[in-house]
């Protein structure tokens, strides 16, 4: 380790989920319970063990209501983090710094949602703009000129990145063809047995050129739930611990929510370096020792400015590390081997945070080979978080 | 379901009344307590600070376009105003659809616009009649203070049997949203009006965004300017993250830019858009970044780098959209628009009182401070006969003593309270040639510590041989 690494402290000891689907025909918070139940399970942990949870703001079921549910008792640790599927590595954070202080000794991390039979966030969300709030006003400046899908704000960066560095709708269209090849062997992926080619992704229409709905993540309705708890004990605990390596949250210098349109560049995601500057320093690795990474893929430009961000290739070079099966399994840095959220599940990111779970494990249905640290990512264009995991 | 029910019927009854009462016309006349006369003249000149010498300098207005003293065209209303002691009867159409709108509960009322047009000047000696009719009722609307009623009643004075000034007044009578068990705190755009043609996704304002909005309305793209170190930003906010400031001004950006990158949005449906649409990030020749749509540009025309200018999208009153169009041919920016001399008026106790009364405006919260705070005001306030006379004086000021005023418009934004400062600003918005005179259309914005107090526009014609 480098000067600067840290000990780490807590483990993830469990992972659960429900199905992933289009129509649950059930609550979200039936969906939650469930994938916690499933999480504790995995640890091999009773409800009554749990001391702390932590979700997203936009989750709609309440830390109490869940622990009711299951009959958890008493939390001594409860927190949400804002911005969307910027939360989800974050909430994995918080449980750790839980965990580290003392303020709780085993917390659940939950994200449910029936986003495709439910509130589907691709759709205009007026409600957005009419919000007295800071965001509200932020909001102001973009929806009533019609900007106001997630899909338009990344195109609107899509596009600057592309005139810049002369990448493609087909260097986009890679990551698409990546994910869905890891889809199609993962029985739990929406898209299992349904690759694609690049010449599908090219075929396929606009939604906010230059964005094609290949390039777009899909809508699902589910649910993932991780717990965290000290090292020490996770080494007690049913299943292998994915140790904590490094977790990080960050925002960048003139942030704003999917709208950072005002500072120097449209180019990158500094939010994201600021995330990868703390992971690479707390866990005391750099980027050639990741053996895969779960890059947080609502839309497809971002990863390639993630793989920037993070250090695994120059600027504006993205597109030539992702060429020629970069990405895919076998390559020089297998990426999203779950499938992703254009491939296995859109769960804002947490099915992500199980995906390297089971890659530290060793139980991945696309398991890549070796013993190094894996990195996850959370939601992109919008203040994130990231994770270091490896084994203990 | 019930409570639906009796709206409706409400809404109905209101409309029949507006109806009978738009039919019956004008209304008798209201004939002028005096006739047009010098002391009347000289109380309103001093009180509204308008030092135009063909008011009160016998020769040199004897030696002016007048031939002889007139009276400021801004006074029109004042001899007609009812005086001190004097109520109305209740038959004017004013009086009338006030009753009809109080009974069903929309007991507040605020006045929005106030449009003058000024025929001619008047002599000393002439003396005024006023009819009013009503003109117009849209309702109900929701709006920032509750839901109500936009009625315009226009008022004509005549000279004899000539037209010589007419008043488009509009007053919105609402229900306060607190008693209709509505959010009085939901920001005053997020609840207007749905304008016909359907929905529009409205930007919530805030007293950090309100002078950009207002700068929309008023055809102008205003910029926010750190009164501390000079800094633009976009998009504005409360403190300057260069120096720590709190003191926010704007400048108003030539609004030519070059487009920075966009984005042609096909799936899903938007709000009050056609699709395909071209949304533009457009880098401004000031420096500052600013986002709208580009209607009416084909998606394969547009290119990063390509020069814009932009040009305004009204919605309704309270909502004028940025838009962006390609540049005209390099080469011919145009002149710039000129800017009038700012001007600044003290609105001192004194000042309120005094313009309220030289206007003939005895409304107690104009000058009563105790009964103003206990109708709710933080302290007596401007009233709007002296804004009309200050934008007079604003554009005379600027245009010449010769100039004569055709017309003013004005919309009413915040309060100007007792212990503020009134701030003119202006810029001439069109010129056309006329025989013998240049004709200036001009857009004036008072602005005062809560905002924008009166956004206005005047026309004025300079004869040419001073101009």
């Amino acid at each position: 380790m480098t000067s600067g690494a840290r000990t780490p402290a807590a483990a993830i000891a469990g992972i659960g989920a429900t199905e992933f689907s289009k129509d649950s025909g059930r609550s979200e918070l039936r969906l939650a319970v469930e994938a916690v139940r499933a999480a504790l399970d995995d640890a091999g942990l009773r409800p009554a063990d749990v001391r702390g949870l932590v979700t997203f703001t936009m989750d709609s079921n309440a830390e109490v209501a869940v622990a009711r549910e299951l009959g958890i008792g008493e939390l001594t640790f409860f927190s949400q983090i804002g911005y969307g599927g910027g939360a989800a590595c974050a909430t994995v954070h918080q449980a750790a710094m839980a965990v580290a202080t003392g303020a709780a000794d085993v917390v659940v991390c939950y994200r449910a949602l029936n986003e495709r039979s439910g509130r589907r966030f691709g759709q205009v969300a007026v409600g957005a703009v009419t919000a007295p709030t800071s965001s509200g006003i932020d909001n102001g400046w973009h929806y009533p000129m019609g900007l106001s899908t997630p899909a338009a704000t990344v195109a609107m960066a899509a596009r600057r990145y592309m005139h810049v560095y002369g990448a493609t709708s087909a260097d986009f269209g890679t990551v698409a063809v990546a994910d869905r090849k890891h889809a199609a062997a993962n029985p739990n992926a929406w898209f299992y047995g349904q690759p694609i080619t690049l010449a599908e992704h090219q075929a396929s229409r606009w939604i906010a050129e230059p964005l094609r709905l290949l390039d777009c993540c899909q809508e699902s309705d589910g649910a993932v739930a991780i717990v965290v708890t000290s090292l020490d004990r996770a080494r007690d605990l049913r299943a292998d611990p994915a140790v904590i390596l490094a977790a990080a949250q960050g925002a960048g210098p003139d942030q704003f929510t999917m709208t950072s349109y005002y500072r120097d560049e449209l180019t990158g995601l500094p939010e994201m370096g600021v995330v990868a500057r703390q992971l690479w320093q707390h866990a005391g690795i750099g980027p050639a020792e990741i053996r895969t990474a779960v890059l947080y893929d609502h839309f497809t430009p971002y990863v390639l400015m993630q793989l920037e961000e993070l250090g695994f290739c120059p600027r504006g070079e993205a597109r030539h590390f992702i060429a020629g099966g970069g990405i895919e399994l076998g390559g020089r840095l297998p990426v999203n081997t779950h499938g992703g959220q254009l491939g296995e599940a859109y769960i804002h990111g947490m099915n992500g945070i199980a995906e390297a779970v089971r890659q530290v494990r060793g139980t991945s249905v696309n398991q890549v080979a070796g013993d190094g640290p894996v990195l996850v990512t959370a939601g992109t264009g919008v203040p994130t978080s990231g994770l270091i995991l490896g084994a203990a | 379901m019930l409570a639906a029910e009796v709206t409706q019927d409400a809404a109905d009854r209101i409309r029949a009344e507006a109806q009978r009462i738009m039919a019956l016309g004008e209304s008798s006349p209201r004939v002028a307590r005096d006739p047009v006369n010098l002391p009347i003249i000289e109380n309103w000149v001093e009180a509204i600070g308008d030092a135009n010498p063909v008011y009160t300098d016998p020769e040199y207005a004897a030696a002016s376009v007048h031939g002889g003293l007139v009276a400021p065209p801004a006074m029109a209303q004042v001899w007609t105003m009812p005086g001190q002691r004097r109520a109305g009867d209740g038959s004017d159409p004013m009086s009338q659809i006030v009753t009809v709108l109080e009974e069903v509960g929309y007991t507040s009322v605020v006045a929005t616009n106030s449009d003058h047009v000024f025929h001619r000047y008047l002599r000393h000696g002439e003396r005024l009649t006023l009819r009013v009719s009503l003109i117009d009722l849209i309702g109900p609307k929701r709006t920032a203070l509750g839901e109500g009623w936009f009625f315009t009643t226009r008022n004509t004075w005549y000279s004899g049997d000539e037209a010589v000034a007419t008043m488009d007044f509009r007053i919105l009578k609402f229900r306060p949203a607190a008693a209709a068990g509505e959010r009085a705190s939901q920001p005053p755009a997020a609840q207007a009006a749905v304008p016909p043609g359907g929905f529009v996704m409205r930007p919530v304002i805030s007293p950090d965004t309100r002078f950009f909005w207002h700068g929309m309305s008023a055809g102008e793209l205003r910029i926010q300017h750190c009164g501390a170190c000079g800094a633009l930003r976009h998009p504005p906010g409360p403190m300057c993250p260069q120096c720590g400031s709190a003191d926010p001004g704007y400048v108003r950006a030539a609004g030519r830019g070059t487009v920075f990158s966009y984005v042609v949005h096909h799936h899903p449906p938007v709000p009050g858009k056609q699709l395909p649409l071209v949304i533009a990030l457009v880098e401004l020749d000031e420096g500052v970044r600013l986002l709208a749509e580009m209607p009416g540009v084909a998606a394969d025309q547009v290119r990063i780098g390509m020069p814009v200018q932009i040009e305004y999208l009204r919605v309704d009153d309270e909502l004028t959209l940025p838009a962006w169009r390609p540049a005209e041919p390099a080469g011919d920016p145009g002149p710039a628009p000129a800017e009038l001399p700012a001007m600044a008026v003290d609105v001192s106790a004194t000042f309120v009182v005094a313009s309220a009364l030289a206007t003939r405006d005895f409304t107690p919260v104009h000058h009563d401070r105790d009964l103003a705070v206990a109708n709710g005001s933080k302290d007596i306030f401007v009233n709007i006969l002296t804004d009309t006379g200050l934008v007079q004086r604003f554009v005379s000021q600027w245009a010449g003593p010769q100039a004569l005023l055709r017309e003013t418009k004005l919309r009413l934004g915040v309060p100007c309270y007792a212990g503020d400062t009134l701030t003119f600003s202006g810029q001439v918005a069109g010129h056309t040639v006329l025989a013998g005179a240049d004709r200036y259309e001009v857009s004036v914005t008072g602005r005062c510590s809560l905002g924008d107090h009166i956004i206005a526009s005047a026309v004025l014609d300079v004869p040419r041989s001073q101009s």
